[in-house]
């Protein structure tokens, strides 16, 4: 549907009208069937050709409807690259703050949303409804791009209370579910986003390579957190060698490599805006270690010196006993130790049972 | 299918971009022949019809100067003039704003060298922009000075809650005075750097006061925004102060993901300098959750930093005791006192109330740990001041001079 040309596409249309198909019909007049998708059905003058093959007053409906998809979808993205634009010229003349190009533009692509969301009147076939995703996924990237991601709120609430939310395109969802994942991601609240970048990842067309490196981007170090390594041929595969340090490290408990990682590959990881979810990484790492010197002693009864010689041979010089105290503290907190700390016999009292759970049921 | 909104609505919108676009470039006041051609070219491209050459230029010079003209002030006192006379009539003029020996008499009299424009209100049908009334940048440097200097400072003005009042509202006049004549560059800069000083000590001095004195969520507020006003300026050109208040900002707003992506978004120069380093290693310590390793690198943090971060000690103490409830929860285990209270950078029986408040055991000298009894504390304000150094308010000014006069 996405491939038809525009005759074959009329074809459809005319044979629909003849066979009395009203319900095909009207598919092919909507904007949630996919041919919307489709550049060549974006003419700018396709009454001509409508008038060829349809009859009055088919012809002027049809044109009409060719004529308006594009609109709002150029309209849309035309201003959002324009506002782009406009923000490189003022950065490079060094005038103007910083996002207010975008800012006004999402505040024109507010006013659109708002007539689409509030369109109670037409049936849900013409409703402008459909164009609600389109326009959030736009304010998305714009948002996104001016760090005010807490604007995203009330369009998630929007679609969430929408009852046409599994009936957009794929590719509208899997834009949306991108945007929301990394929202949950920059929240905190992982497990939420692996399963909004999963199901972006997944369904993502095979073709867009490009696309499916970005989103994995994100998805990986939310999947790292939350015990699961990448494997080095889907790195090699996407192209994202810079994770295979950190992998290596986080599953060692290496904090050196995680450190030297970190810093090697810097300015890739604060460009994408992960470099802040990696540091969560070092609990992680920390864990892994301890779990190991868990695993040399043999005992449910770990002196807290262990811990300490581990750390240093890790080279980290800086903590002394209570660091170590404070780390593990803080690993009994957060579930990933269950025991206790001795201060007097200055030992780590394990459970016998699990005391360090599998990371992806500690939530 | 009506798309009529979007159909006329994108032609309008577009075309009042294009306006506006070219508007908002000259935030700056560029020289005429610069807007002309601009402006010329914009009309060029939208078919305008043609005047006669002479009597266009004559005709866009004048709707130039009535579209783009930036107020600019010629008001070279700290307060206009017209504003004294009124003030002074009305008897409204401030305590630090007298004569000295008239301040009890029926009608008070201005001092003309003291008195500072206050801010007031914008209000339909009020001119904020009449030149006179206006200060221009070197008079707006020169009234903070003052203002910081020589009153916020000063031993001589008690009670400092007064003093605060007093400044907090002359520092505001003078930053609406630099939003309406769009001023920016190096005296932009430096009022920014002063009013944030002032703002953040008094966070720490008037910690604790009460609401009618110093609401910190106000302060907080225009702190904020004379921070994000005063890092925006910085993307432009080079400012000697840049490292230590990138640092103070950082430390301001502790946990805040933004606030560090920030930084780690700065240029290496300034990233590497060691306040952005100090603080960044606290922001880090902070994220790792490990109240030990921050509290300690808190003590590293010079008189104006620890104002900065004060507010986020409390929460960092209370997180120490939360994990340590946790991580030492044994019903037979017991933890010195002593070794708490030095972790925590307090003095054992300030520790020992921290405890308790918490809901955290203590008998004697030590302290049993347990998960279930932990607590959360009521409100915080009064306790924070209670960590704080504990110096009275005469030993206040010794620190506020250095403090404030940091920065020349």
């Amino acid at each position: 549907m996405a491939h038809i040309t525009l005759n074959q596409y009329l074809q459809q249309v005319l044979e629909a009208i003849e066979s009395r198909d009203g319900a095909f019909c009207a598919e092919m007049m909507s904007f949630k069937h996919p041919h919307v998708a489709n550049p060549r059905l974006q003419l700018s003058s396709p009454e001509e050709k409508c008038q060829q093959l349809l009859e009055p007053p088919y012809d002027e409906m049809v044109a009409a409807h060719l004529r308006a998809l594009p609109i709002m979808f150029a309209v849309t993205l035309d201003l959002r690259i324009f506002a782009n634009n406009a923000e490189q010229q003022l950065q490079s003349k060094g005038k103007g703050k910083v996002g207010d190009m975008l800012e006004k533009a999402a505040e024109q692509l507010m006013s659109c949303f708002r007539v689409c969301a509030s369109d109670n009147r037409a049936g849900i076939d013409d409703s402008k409804k459909w164009g609600m995703l389109f326009l959030i996924n736009q304010l998305f990237k714009i948002y996104f791009k001016i760090n005010k991601l807490h604007l995203c709120k009330p369009l998630i609430r929007a679609i969430d209370s929408s009852n046409l939310k599994d009936d957009y395109s794929t590719a509208q969802r899997v834009t949306y579910k991108y945007y929301v994942g990394r929202k949950a991601m920059f929240d905190s609240d992982f497990k939420q986003a692996e399963e909004y970048l999963s199901f972006s990842f997944t369904h993502c067309h095979r073709s867009c390579q490009r696309n499916k490196r970005l989103i994995l981007i994100y998805l990986l170090p939310v999947k790292m957190l939350l015990g699961h390594m990448p494997t080095h041929q889907l790195l090699k595969k996407y192209d994202l060698m810079q994770f295979a340090d950190v992998t290596k490290a986080v599953s060692e408990g290496n904090l050196l490599l995680l450190n030297e990682a970190l810093v090697k590959h810097e300015t890739f990881f604060i460009r994408c805006g992960i470099f802040l979810i990696l540091e969560k990484l070092k609990i992680i790492t920390y864990r892994n270690l301890f779990k190991k010197v868990y695993h040399l002693l043999k005992t449910h009864q770990l002196p807290l010196d262990a811990f300490l010689v581990a750390l240093k041979m890790m080279k980290v010089d800086d903590v002394d006993i209570d660091e170590v105290q404070c780390i593990l503290a803080n690993l009994i907190y957060m579930g990933h130790i269950k025991g206790y700390i001795s201060h007097q016999h200055q030992k780590l009292v394990v459970s016998k049972q699990n005391p360090f759970p599998p990371l992806s049921s500690v939530s | 299918m009506t798309y009529n909104c979007m159909t006329t609505g994108d032609q309008s919108e577009l075309s009042s971009w294009h306006v506006t676009s070219v508007q908002s470039l000259s935030t700056r006041p560029m020289n005429k022949t610069a807007m002309s051609n601009a402006r010329h070219q914009s009309r060029r491209g939208r078919g305008h019809r043609q005047k006669e050459p002479g009597r266009a230029n004559r005709d866009q010079l004048e709707e130039q100067k009535a579209e783009d003209s930036v107020p600019c002030g010629t008001c070279m006192t700290m307060c206009p003039v017209c504003e004294l006379r009124q003030r002074e009539a009305q008897n409204r003029l401030h305590r630090f704003e007298m004569v000295t020996g008239t301040e009890r008499d029926r009608l008070p009299r201005a001092d003309a060298s003291r008195a500072v424009k206050e801010y007031s209100r914008p209000a339909a049908g009020k001119d904020s922009t009449r030149a006179s009334d206006l200060r221009p940048p070197s008079v707006l440097l020169n009234t903070v000075c003052y203002l910081v200097d020589e009153i916020a400072a000063s031993s001589t003005f008690q009670p400092w809650t007064e003093v605060y009042s007093f400044v907090f509202d002359r520092l505001r006049s003078v930053r609406q005075d630099m939003i309406i004549q769009r001023v920016s560059g190096p005296d932009c800069v430096a009022v920014l750097e002063k009013s944030v000083r002032f703002l953040l000590y008094s966070s720490y001095r008037l910690c604790g006061q009460q609401l009618q004195y110093f609401d910190p969520r106000i302060n907080d507020t225009h702190l904020q925004e004379c921070l994000s006003w005063l890092l925006e300026s910085y993307r432009d050109g080079k400012h000697q102060h840049q490292e230590e208040y990138q640092a103070l900002s950082l430390l301001y707003n502790l946990g805040s993901a933004e606030a560090i992506q920030h930084v780690l978004e700065l240029p290496e120069r300034i990233r590497s300098s060691s306040a952005v380093q100090l603080a960044l290693a606290v922001s880090r310590a902070h994220m790792e959750r490990n109240p030990v390793r921050l509290l300690r690198l808190a003590q590293r943090l010079d008189f104006i930093q620890v104002c900065a971060v004060h507010r986020h000690l409390l929460r960092c103490r209370r997180d120490l005791l939360l994990l340590y409830s946790h991580g030492h929860s044994s019903r037979n285990c017991r933890y010195p006192l002593q070794r708490l209270a030095r972790l925590l950078f307090l003095k054992d029986t300030l520790a020992a109330e921290l405890c308790q408040v918490h809901g955290v055991n203590v008998t004697g000298d030590w302290v049993n740990f347990s998960k279930s009894s932990f607590t959360d504390a009521a409100s915080g304000d009064v306790q924070c001041r209670r960590m704080h150094e504990p110096l009275g308010d005469e030993q206040w000014n010794g620190p506020a001079d250095s403090v404030i006069h940091a920065c020349v």
